[in-house]
């Protein structure tokens, strides 16, 4: 038997060790982190003391555009109401695009490929599920490329304007809704599929009446979050010519009027915050 | 040791809900306490405004004979010699048992050590002890969210001792737990009335633990003290009043 | 009456062409929704005809891009590697700047209300700004280069995580935190150790996902001039160097997959 003092100074001693261990580790980890940090931080010139000689051009520019010429407001609303039209058809778009590409990006509903006398040899490699991977590909294609990006490339295949904008907007977020929901219809509830299939239904059935209506609260509720998201987005498509209220942005700041480009900041936020507000409420009022 | 005088708490304003009206309680040094009620008598209430997680409405709580108020000084101090105990234990999961009992310590240092979450040789002796005194101590390095129910309970009870307390508050600690397990948690906390000379403050719904366990049983019903005497006095009479008294009969008396 | 199970048959039936039946206000409303798909289709130079139109033009653009100019690739692999260190302090920087702000703004931790609304509203002004309007703006204040990149996509994105950070705080089990408080712990005392623990891993989930969005959207700052490949794109498309822009974009997705297959292992082991 060993006496209570003992057991304790046993526990003690044990708790120096791990204690030891660990300052070990977290040494080690730190030092990497730190080493990282340092390293790339001299690659990209990060220097915190520009930031303070940079403060009177900061002051500079802000005393230049303080106070905001709220007269020009007048000229944002239509580019106003053209960023909110980019967001709301890029946005549909990609939603309708949405609905059969995540369809073919999720294992359980994809069409499966088979043929039939050399079949196990073709699972075993996976090209049964070749749809599958193949729509993965292009998704993530979509959804590693920025939107703004798609917008360069856009205005100058079809010509400055919101169209481009609407493209690129819809473009990427097809990538990113389809990638979404193909995850949310992989994770719906396994019994509901197969009640399902136990009475006898077809495929087609099945994912009609078990997966869908199962994945649709997450995919509508994700619509929303992604028009906010295309809301901001469509906020600086302009600085590449495609449309909305970054064009009047980059364009005031281009002819140093930077008493309207303090307007028109004040305008996006207000945009990106009213719209924010709305679908916090919409998604709420959704699921 | 604790002193209520006409405390009452009325949640929500004063046309709220009534939790507590004038309950009057004192409390001596080592004494093993079972407060029983039905739920929402208010026995949580209770415990929760000696330690000041709830603000009484009204009246005095004085501990070994000085008020506790909340000055955040003063409750800081208050709340060091007051261990508390929860129906869900409420340990914090991804930290491991030593350190959750280590986090009774707390009040002990000021913040700049907690930063690195470190704690001197004196403390970890003391958490290690009050372990050992619960059984734990071979569990002392696992993660707190790997213990079975009862564990977690008396790793709790662990880190309410580790503060070295003149006081233990235990909110309904085995409504959560099965019969066996339950009577070995009570078990610790009537060992530790004893040995320890800490007073225990126990809250219970279940009238046959306050039978087994109970020295002294203050009977509590819709929020106003209805029997208060050894467990050997619970008659069937006063059980039925604490269990079964009608809403009216509160209105008359409130 | 007839048999009432009958009648409870025909009352079910009937109730079901009635929910089937057009209301004048499902109508109008479905009427208003059309007219203002197409108001705003107009206002964007949407329709059959622009489409018929412009996406030929676009496949014709992308099929100039093949086969790609595959030395061009001497010339973009540093700036892509920036891009990425770009992605790393401005991440860095929005955690130091947007976790104190998110505890400030987090209900069940900063009492005092005008705190909470001046953190949150900050916050809201960080997250609105887009990171390539702060770009502009660190850009006229410390010059062109990837450190105002940083910087600003730092301000952008302490935003977003600040505000994700405070929802997660919000979101505890509060009994923990109740049984640090009644140990007579401190404030900051309770922070650490009732609340980071509960959110750790959710705040590491966080600021990988972040991380792997802060290279996509590092890669268009250089088109400010803030650092990065965005700058060699821009340039390769505004000449028309179809072929040289076809590597730029392999390399971003190069990049972009490397760095969503590493995080995701990182994720997976951090369960
Ligand atoms: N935070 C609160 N806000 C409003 N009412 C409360 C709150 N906590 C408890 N109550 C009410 O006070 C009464 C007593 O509750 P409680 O003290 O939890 O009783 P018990 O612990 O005996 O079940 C109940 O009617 C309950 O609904
Ligand atoms: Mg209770």
């Amino acid at each position: 038997m060993t006496t209570v003092d003992e057991s304790v100074a046993a526990a003690l001693q044990l708790e120096a060790i791990r204690r030891r261990r660990r300052l070990v580790k977290a040494l080690g980890w730190g030092s990497l982190a730190l080493a990282v940090l340092w390293f790339t931080a001299r690659e990209i010139g990060l220097n915190p003391f520009a930031l303070v000689q940079g403060a009177d051009h900061m002051w500079d520019f802000l005393t230049r555009m303080f106070p905001p010429d709220l007269s020009y407001i007048l000229f944002l609303g239509r580019a106003t109401v053209e960023t909110i039209q980019i967001a709301v058809w890029g946005t549909l778009l990609a939603v309708v695009f949405s609905i059969p590409l995540s369809l073919l990006a999720a294992r359980n509903t994809t069409p499966l490929i088979r043929i039939p006398w050399f079949n196990e040899h073709w699972e075993r490699l996976g090209l049964h599920l070749l749809v599958f991977h193949v729509t993965r590909m292009f998704l993530n294609v979509l959804r590693g490329i920025n939107e703004l990006i798609f917008a360069l490339i856009f205005v100058s295949a079809v010509g400055l304007g919101p169209f481009a904008g609407v493209l690129a907007i819809a473009v990427h977020a097809t990538g990113m809704l389809s990638k979404f929901c193909g995850e949310e219809i992989e994770g719906v509830d396994r019994g509901q599929v197969e009640a399902m299939q136990a009475t006898g239904a077809s495929k087609m059935q099945v994912i009609l009446f078990a997966v869908i209506p199962q994945a649709i609260p997450a995919f509508i509720s994700y619509s929303i979050f992604r028009f906010d998201v295309s809301i901001r987005s469509a906020t600086v498509l302009g600085l590449v010519g495609a449309g909305g209220l970054g064009f009047s942005l980059i364009k005031t700041l281009k002819l140093f009027r930077y008493h309207e480009t303090a307007t028109c900041i004040l305008v996006i936020f207000l945009l990106v915050w009213a719209t924010d507000w709305v679908c916090s409420k919409w998604r709420a009022k959704v699921i | 040791m604790i002193t209520l005088e006409n405390v009452s708490k009325t949640y929500g304003g004063t046309s709220g809900i009534v939790a507590l009206r004038d309950v009057s309680i004192h409390v001596k040094e080592g004494e093993f306490l079972v407060i029983l009620g039905p739920s929402g008598a208010g026995k949580s209430t209770l415990m929760r405004c000696i330690n000041r997680l709830v603000e009484p409405t009204s009246g005095r709580i004085l501990l070994d004979g000085r008020e506790v108020t909340s000055r955040r000084r003063q409750l800081r101090a208050a709340r060091r010699d007051i261990g508390m105990v929860f129906q869900q234990f409420n340990l914090v999961k991804r930290l491991s048992v030593l350190m959750n009992v280590l986090s009774g310590r707390l009040a002990y240092h000021t913040f700049w050590p907690s930063l690195l979450y470190k704690f001197d040789q004196d403390d970890k002796r003391v958490a290690i002890e009050c372990l050992t005194r619960v059984n734990m101590e071979h569990k002392a390095f696992q993660r707190a969210d790997t213990l079975s129910g009862g564990e977690q309970q008396r790793v709790a009870i662990a880190r309410a001792l580790a503060q070295e307390p003149k006081v233990i508050l235990a909110d309904e600690p085995v409504a959560s737990l099965d019969p066996k397990i339950a009577r070995q948690v009570l078990t610790y906390l009537k060992q530790i009335a004893g040995e320890l000379g800490i007073t225990v403050l126990c809250n219970l719904h279940q009238v046959e633990y306050a039978r087994e366990y109970a020295e002294r049983v203050v009977g509590l019903s819709q929020g106003t003290v209805v029997f208060d005497g050894p467990s050997g006095k619970l008659t069937d009479d006063i059980l039925q009043q604490i269990y079964y008294r009608d809403p009216e009969a509160a209105d008359d008396d409130g | 009456m007839a048999d009432p199970v009958q009648a409870a048959q025909d009352d079910v039936l009937a109730a079901l062409v009635a929910r089937k039946k057009w209301r004048f206000h499902h109508i109008a409303f479905m009427a208003v929704g059309i007219a203002f798909l197409a108001w705003a289709a107009d206002g964007v130079d949407l329709s059959p005809k622009e489409l018929a139109d412009g996406i030929p033009k676009i496949a014709k653009y992308f099929a100039l891009m093949v086969p790609p100019k595959w030395v061009f690739a001497d010339t973009v692999w540093q700036p892509a590697i920036e891009t990425v260190y770009i992605a790393i302090w401005g991440n860095v920087l929005a955690t130091l700047i947007g976790l104190p702000l998110g505890v400030l703004a987090a209900r069940n931790i900063t009492r005092l209300a005008p705190v909470r609304f001046f953190a949150k509203g900050t916050l809201n002004l960080f997250r609105s700004i887009s990171e390539l309007i702060w770009a502009i703006f660190f850009v006229a204040a410390v010059g062109l280069g990837p450190f105002p990149g940083a910087v600003a996509l730092g301000m952008n994105y302490a935003g977003i995580l600040g505000r994700l950070y405070a929802e997660a705080m919000e979101n505890i089990d509060p009994g923990p935190v109740e049984a640090i408080q009644a140990t007579g712990a401190g404030r900051i005392q309770v922070i650490l150790f009732a609340i980071f623990p509960q959110v750790l891993p959710q705040f590491v989930t966080y600021m990988l996902y972040w991380f792997e969005v802060g290279v996509r959207s590092a890669t268009v700052l250089g088109m400010v001039g803030a650092g990065g490949i965005g700058f060699e794109l821009v340039t390769t498309i505004r000449l028309f160097e179809f072929r040289e822009t076809a590597v730029v974009l392999l390399i971003i997705l190069a990049m972009v997959t490397i760095i969503d297959v590493a995080s995701s292992l990182i994720r997976s082991r951090i369960y």
